[in-house]
């Protein structure tokens, strides 16, 4: 009995430590890809956007993926992979008008997909 | 392929872990509950295996999950009065003195022929060779046999009314037809096969009759030889 008690607990504490880390660290990785990604609109917006913008902003998500890959599910990652490489290549093109919705559609991303961890009634139905 | 077989050996040693730690009856007579967390645990440990889209995490979770709950459930099963009744539910007597219970067997989702078919395989023929018979809570059967009942199961009975309904099969095993055993009834008191629970008859004549709610009779019918 004892036993059984302990064990509860400690699954119960490990199971909303793990909850709680995992809320916390998609929506801080987010919030800096979303601040990355407001500042590439910012330039692509003023005309003054780069293709090395771009490959940094890459980079910079292709370390955070590394470990969000353990957390969310990897067909979400697929589709920022799919939507940024989309915007970086317009950029190459310089077709600046062409990558603004794609980053817009990656800034809503970085928005929604956090909230899809947050304890809501319509996150549990 | 590497990433499959990594991620199904990882939920193996998970659910290893889990089922030991669940304890003996776990793998072996289960409570309902029991059952239940079984039938997840296996759904939920073959969707992140086969599925490498899905974090591995995702199915850890949810074993761990089911486990808390596992151990909550026997929390409330061990120390709570009469929570044992809800959550596994109580031994059901079937069969006493008295003979067969409909009630007891209903209760269960059972009828007369499932009954006879759970004494015959403990090895008791005759409903009249045995004095109590019951489903335990996680479903298995045990049975008290009278003293002698070696000596009343000298010949394997077969069905002749099963709740109301005569078998005609077994009917004409006996070389008789359903007047002679219509007079039986009413030899015995009762009015017609309608009223009848069980009616069984072995090879030597003799005749368990139990009206529903009442209690049973056994005769022996004056057949010159054995049938079978």
């Amino acid at each position: 009995m004892v036993r059984t008690i302990i064990s509860a607990f400690i699954t119960l504490a490990l199971l909303l430590g793990v909850s709680f880390y995992e809320a916390s660290y998609v929506q801080n990785k987010f919030d800096e890809f979303y601040v990355s990604l407001h500042a590439l609109k910012r330039k692509t917006e003023l005309g003054t956007v780069s293709y090395t913008d771009g490959l940094s902003l890459r980079e910079f998500w292709d370390d955070h993926k590394v470990t969000m890959h353990i957390w969310i599910p990897h067909t979400v990652l697929y589709e920022i992979d799919y939507q940024l490489d989309e915007a970086i290549g317009l950029i190459y093109v310089k077709d600046l008008e062409g990558a603004l919705p794609k980053i817009e559609v990656l800034l809503g991303l970085s928005e929604n997909v956090p909230k899809g961890y947050t304890l809501t009634l319509g996150n549990i139905f | 392929m590497g990433l499959i077989i990594i991620r199904t050996t990882f939920i193996f040693i998970t659910l290893f872990i889990v089922m030991r730690l669940m304890g003996k009856r776990q793998i072996g007579e289960m409570q309902p509950y029991e059952l239940v967390i079984t039938l997840i645990i296996a759904d939920l440990a073959c969707i992140p295996m086969g599925d490498t889209s899905i974090p591995l995490l995702y199915g850890v979770v949810a074993i761990l999950t089911v486990y808390l709950l596992h151990q909550i459930v026997c929390i409330i099963d061990l120390g709570v009065r009469g929570a044992k009744t809800v959550l596994s539910g109580v031994p059901s007597i079937v069969l006493n003195r008295d003979g067969v219970d409909d009630t007891q067997l209903k209760k269960n989702n059972l009828d007369v022929t499932d009954l006879i078919e759970s004494l015959r395989v403990e090895g008791y023929f005759a409903l009249d060779a045995v004095e109590y018979a019951l489903y335990e809570a996680e479903g298995t059967f045990s049975a008290l046999p009278k003293k002698n009942y070696q000596a009343l199961q000298k010949s394997l009975p077969v069905v002749l009314v099963d709740e109301g309904k005569f078998d005609e099969k077994n009917i004409s095993l006996c070389k008789r037809d359903k007047g002679y055993f219509l007079d039986v009834i009413k030899q015995l008191g009762g009015k017609n096969e309608k009223d009848t629970l069980v009616m069984t008859v072995d090879g030597a004549g003799k005749v368990y009759w139990q009206e529903r709610n009442k209690k049973y009779k056994v005769i022996n019918l004056d057949w010159e030889d054995p049938l079978w």
